[in-house]
């Protein structure tokens, strides 16, 4: 029992802090000393990660809806804020997922560092952003959760901006700006939380009682929820990205590195998504329902417009980061519906298209090491210069577009089933109409997919590359990809490992929902 | 009339009186000498050299340290008249005090010195 | 009329009860002064590093006297009540000793380099601080006064430190006249608070200006009172329209000058509005709190439009500056509220800002050694031959636009607090929302620095290795390190909620 007795005090501690130690542990060796640089990286990446494994094997499954390894401790006193962490069943897949992303991409990253080199500084970001990001899944106070929501900006900055393409510092001040804007008026809601729940506890939990408390007394004006879920929805909304502030998104995505591309759409969308429903929905069930309605036609506007988009788009990078618009706007129609149905499949979503997403700009980024361009028209005949490449890009996009089979049909197909029958204090008559959009979108989705799979794979090579001779896929993209792969088509297979685990945590919050009129 | 301005007059009157004794004695004298105008009489200085440069003329900066020396000395000074008045009352913790209050001037004499601005080269 | 003087004069004399140990840290900061004065006098030209040694150790040793003070923990009062040692004097002593100590370690180097008249540097550096640590005790509108002027006169003589350079006259003469005229408007106002209170202590004017006191008819000349010593500090602050000295004068002045006006003297300006807001002034929070929030939502507006277009790196931090004012002032804006969150508020912020921006200008000293320049165009490619200066100067740079877990995002977490607590109230919230636009306008001229130096290439292709004096360095280690830790624990904030006035 001392095993597990240490591993419940610092479990999750230790998980989430063992990448910035490996950080502050890679500024000390000389940066001649490349090989052990990406050797010290790595392991901390995977000692984090075997710290993770060892927490989520000895996870609860069976009451996954309790919060477990919980820890409580004095943080910053005079504000209230405490160092509280814990898992429960919503954020076992999330930390599974960035548990499983940050060793892959320094492996891929691994032989071909991006313009201007320096793995030493490349890989210290990628460690204090896999602090960042598995800190928010851990994160059970909002001051806490804040700062760790915060973190993942300024590594996300510099890659961009500093190992990005041509128009790297636009799309990295504008990444910077719209994300901070979000959050400072997202601080603003937490402080206004704070106080209207009683000013004396800033645990997700304790606001979440302190709210309801207030809301069974009739003593807090619905206005006041109103305006600080507002507030949380811009923190959020800009992450996810939800439509009207989505432009950040593909200006980020198209000059980001490989490895910052991937990151961004496996991982760290997903903090706004999973902020939405860990704080804005849990601590504000009221206020959702009256938000709902507009966070579903945005979301819709959203699948539509993304989807309307990627057909315009001539750079294969820019399409798949509008795609992800549109994926990311299946999510928020599942959170929309306020079902425990709809949550679920916005949880499965979110997996569903790091793997799948994440697993799109890895091949992008090939592309683009092979040909040194990713726009559309000249590529071509992938399938005949590098067969395996071409086979994978096809598996990857029957997946983003849902074939069933895969795990993209989970997040996508239960997400728009969920709106046929929403929450009962939402109009069922407007969410059915998001229905229709919304399906209509993944016919879309299926069109621009396939129409980028036929414009660079089939046919034959255009002249300028044909003659060039085309490396078909390596070890270090092999090491990096198989496990993504095999993950699709297992998800795929069994949606329920996934499904299991997030019910019933989802189940109760989704019951909330049910008794609101 | 309230007492208020009954002082105000007063000091009313007394301007007055001033402003009237200055020309009648002005008055007194132009009605008594001889006016016989010269242009050597307009000439600054009516006898001796002729005023050469602008009325901006530099003095030399030496004046003006001596000058700010002895008057920075002189008003500190005035605080140790009144401080002598009542030497005894004040006891030995006036007498300490004022010795705080010297020795910080006699630095200040120090600093101008080893400065050499007390030297007139 | 003499007669009457003398009158006064010759009744019994009482000795004054002077509390040494009270006393102690001007008393020691006064001796160190004057050690500093004799040692430049006494040793032989070219003799550098001496004198700022002096001064650094005397700064220390009047850091002992304030530690013993706070273990102490007693309150004391002295002069009926018009010099106080209480909590929040002794923390922002120990601030202004900390920040100052900070600043001598800029200047040694760049005094000992350039031609410069070093004692006398040390000697006005070390007046200013002392009329710093009396404004932390001032209870009382002379002994305040006496305090401003104290720090004020040796401020102007060292922004106008370069006599050779016209942009160094310009930053004297500018800012001695626009001090020296809020100095006149702020002793009209004291006149007219004197003459309605009968009193300079702060206390008696607390109970002569409050409402609902009996003074119906004098109330234009209460507001007008309170406005006018108000606004002879909001110069003091640099807050807008008073802050138009700022830019030159941080421009003009050398640059360790610049940090201490920056950090040091707009500290002592704080430490007054504090105190005349929260002590004399307390009852009239319906004139106070819409001053304040129309001269915080102003200066941190126009203090950040202004320096999303400089080019220099000083003008760019001093107009910074001026916009992070505006962020300390709004927590007085709900003094009528929420005063004591807007006390700890505002201590909290001091002491986060003092940090990271004197590391901030720490680097700008460090690399303006190499570059010869403070353009910002000239910091490009900086991570190519500086890594570690870089990473630095971005840890100060985020913070200072408030991004966690850095000291900054603290800062400006107390201010969001102390707006919105305990109520919501409209103007409040409205507040608050205005310091986070202006947080997110701020982000851009900071992360245009952070661009330059990480993303662009060197302007000169001159990549020799940055060299970093000792005193540089410990200067930047000791804010860096002060930075970080305010960001994840609880020192500032706890320092904040200590800092508590002595009950009058």
């Amino acid at each position: 029992m001392d095993n597990n007795e240490f591993l419940t005090e610092w479990g999750l501690t230790l998980m989430v802090f063992l990448p910035l130690a490996g950080a502050l542990l890679l500024m000390v060796i000389p940066k001649a000393q490349e090989q052990m640089i990406k050797v010290a990286a790595l392991g901390a990446a995977l000692a984090s990660g075997a710290v993770g494994v060892a927490v989520l094997a000895n996870f609860n499954y069976d009451s996954s809806e309790k919060l477990q390894f919980v820890v409580n401790r004095n943080w910053i006193e005079a504000i209230h804020a405490n160092y509280i962490v814990g898992i429960d069943g919503l954020s076992v897949p999330l930390i599974a997922l960035t548990l499983l992303i940050t060793p892959l991409v320094m492996v891929y990253s691994w032989n071909h560092f991006p313009q201007p080199h320096n793995p030493q500084a490349f890989l210290i970001l990628m460690l204090v952003l896999a602090t960042g990001m598995l800190g928010t899944f851990v994160a059970q106070d909002l001051i806490l959760f804040f700062v760790f929501f915060e973190v993942v900006l300024l590594p996300m900055y510099f890659m961009i901006g500093v190992w990005g393409g041509e128009q790297r510092q636009y799309a990295s001040i504008k990444f910077f700006l719209y994300t901070l804007f979000g959050s400072a008026l997202m601080i603003v809601s937490f402080l206004a939380l704070f106080f209207v729940a009683g000013g004396d506890s800033f645990s997700m939990v304790d606001l979440a009682q302190g709210v309801a408390d207030r809301n069974a007394a009739g003593n807090l004006a619905m206005i006041t929820q109103v305006l600080i879920f507002g507030g949380m929805f811009m923190g959020f909304g800009i992450k996810v990205p939800m439509f009207p502030f989505h432009t950040w998104l593909p200006d980020a995505h198209t000059q980001a590195p490989t490895a910052g591309s991937v990151i961004l759409a496996a991982v760290l969308l997903k903090l706004g998504t999973y902020g939405f429903i860990r704080v804005a929905l849990f601590i504000l069930p009221e206020a959702a329902v009256k938000w709902a309605p507009y966070i579903g036609a945005l979301a819709v506007i959203g699948i539509i417009y993304g989807a309307l988009g990627c057909l315009a788009q001539t750079d294969m990078k820019r399409l798949i980061a509008f795609s992800s618009v549109a994926h990311m706007g299946f999510v928020m129609l599942g959170i929309a519906s306020l079902t425990t149905f709809g949550l679920n499949a916005a949880v499965f979503g979110m997996v569903a298209h790091g793997l799948i997403t994440g697993m799109l700009f890895f091949l992008a980024g090939s592309v683009k090491d092979r040909f040194h361009t990713l726009e559309i028209k000249r590529l071509g005949g992938l399938l005949l210069q590098a067969p395996k490449l071409g086979w994978i890009l096809g598996f990857c996009i029957m997946a983003s577009l849902g074939l069933p089979g895969l795990a993209g049909f989970w997040g996508e197909f239960p997400a728009i089933l969920s709106a046929y029958n929403p929450a009962p204090a939402l109009s069922q008559e407007l969410f059915r109409t998001y229905m229709v959009i919304a399906a209509f979108g993944t016919v879309l989705a299926a069109g621009y997919l396939l129409w980028l799979f036929q414009r660079t794979a089939f046919g034959t090579p255009s002249e300028e590359f044909a003659d060039v001779e085309i490396e078909d896929v390596r070890v270090s993209e092999w090491i990096a990809w198989v496990p993504l792969l095999a993950l699709i088509l297992v998800l795929g297979v069994f949606p329920n490992i996934i499904f299991h685990v997030t019910d019933p945590f989802l189940t109760v919050m989704g019951n909330t929902f049910a008794g609101l009129k | 009339m309230s007492d208020f301005l009954r002082d105000y007059l007063t000091v009313g009157i007394f301007g007055l009186t001033g402003v009237a004794l200055v020309g009648l004695l002005l008055g007194l004298g132009s009605l008594l000498r001889p006016t016989r105008p010269q242009p050597q009489k307009y000439i600054n200085y009516e006898s001796g050299v002729d005023p050469v440069g602008t009325g901006w003329g530099q003095s030399n900066v030496r004046y003006y340290i001596f000058a700010l020396l002895f008057v920075m000395f002189d008003v500190e000074a005035v605080f140790i008249f009144p401080f002598a008045t009542r030497v005894d009352a004040y006891g030995w913790f006036g007498l300490i005090e004022m010795g705080i209050f010297i020795v910080v001037l006699a630095l200040g004499l120090l600093y101008a010195w080893k400065k050499k601005v007390l030297r007139w080269v | 009329m003499f007669a009457f003087l003398l009158q006064s004069v010759a009744s019994t004399f009482d000795r004054p009860a002077i509390d040494l140990h009270a006393l102690a840290p001007e008393f020691v900061l006064t001796g160190a002064l004057v050690v500093v004065l004799l040692v430049d006098l006494f040793t032989p030209k070219g003799s550098r590093g001496i004198v700022p040694s002096v001064a650094g150790i005397g700064i220390l040793a009047a850091m002992v006297p304030v530690l013993t003070l706070a273990l102490d923990g007693a309150d004391r009062s002295m002069f009926g009540g018009a010099y106080v040692v209480d909590n929040f004097s002794l923390v922002l002593q120990a601030m202004f000793l900390l920040a100052a100590y900070v600043v001598v370690l800029l200047s040694t180097n760049y005094v000992a380099e350039g031609d410069y008249a070093e004692g006398e540097y040390y000697f006005l550096l070390l007046c200013a601080l002392l009329g710093m640590l009396v404004m932390a005790s001032s209870r009382d509108l002379i002994t305040m006064f006496v305090a401003l002027e104290l720090l004020s006169i040796p401020a102007y003589m060292l922004a106008g430190w370069r006599k050779r350079d016209r942009r160094g006259n310009e930053a004297g003469v500018k800012y001695y006249l626009m001090g020296v005229f809020a100095s006149a408007v702020m002793l009209y106002g004291m006149s007219l608070l004197y003459g309605i209170s009968g009193s300079t202590l702060f206390s008696d004017i607390a109970l002569a200006v409050a409402r609902g006191n009996g003074l119906g008819d004098t109330t234009p000349l209460i507001t007008l009172g309170v406005v006018f010593v108000l606004i002879g500090f909001a110069f003091k602050v640099s807050a807008v329209p008073f802050h138009t000295w700022a830019p030159d004068t941080y421009e003009g002045a050398p640059t360790p000058v610049t940090a201490f006006l920056a950090v040091s003297s707009k500290a002592a300006g704080f430490v007054a509005l504090l105190q005349l807001i929260l002590i004399a002034f307390i009852g009239r929070d319906d004139v106070v709190g819409p001053l304040m929030w129309v001269l915080a939502a102003l200066t941190m507006t126009v203090g950040n439009l202004i320096a999303l277009r400089q080019t220099n790196i000083v003008r760019m931090l001093a107009y910074s500056g001026v916009a992070q004012a505006g962020f300390m002032l709004a927590p007085l804006a709900v003094v009528g509220s929420n005063s004591d969150g807007a006390r700890s508020a505002v201590v909290t912020y001091l002491l986060i800002y003092a940090a990271m921006n004197l590391g901030a200008f720490a680097v700008v000293l460090i690399v303006a050694r190499k570059t010869r320049s403070a353009e910002i165009a000239s910091w490009g490619g900086l991570f190519e031959y500086a890594p570690g200066l870089t990473v630095l100067m971005t840890v100060f740079l985020f913070s200072l636009a408030g991004i966690p877990p850095l000291g900054g995002w603290l800062a400006k977490f107390v201010v969001f607090r102390a707006l919105l607590s305990p109520d919501l109230t409209a103007g409040g919230v409205i507040l608050a929302v205005v310091v986070g636009v202006n947080s997110v306008i701020a982000l851009y001229y900071y992360a245009n620095v952070a661009r330059q130096m990480w993303m662009n290439p060197v302007p000169d292709g001159d990549r020799t290795p940055v060299r970093i004096p000792f005193s540089l360095a410990a200067a930047v280690t000791l804010s860096v390190v002060l930075t970080v830790a305010f960001g994840v624990s609880d020192l500032a904030t706890h320092l904040g909620d200590l800092a508590t006035f002595l009950p009058a």
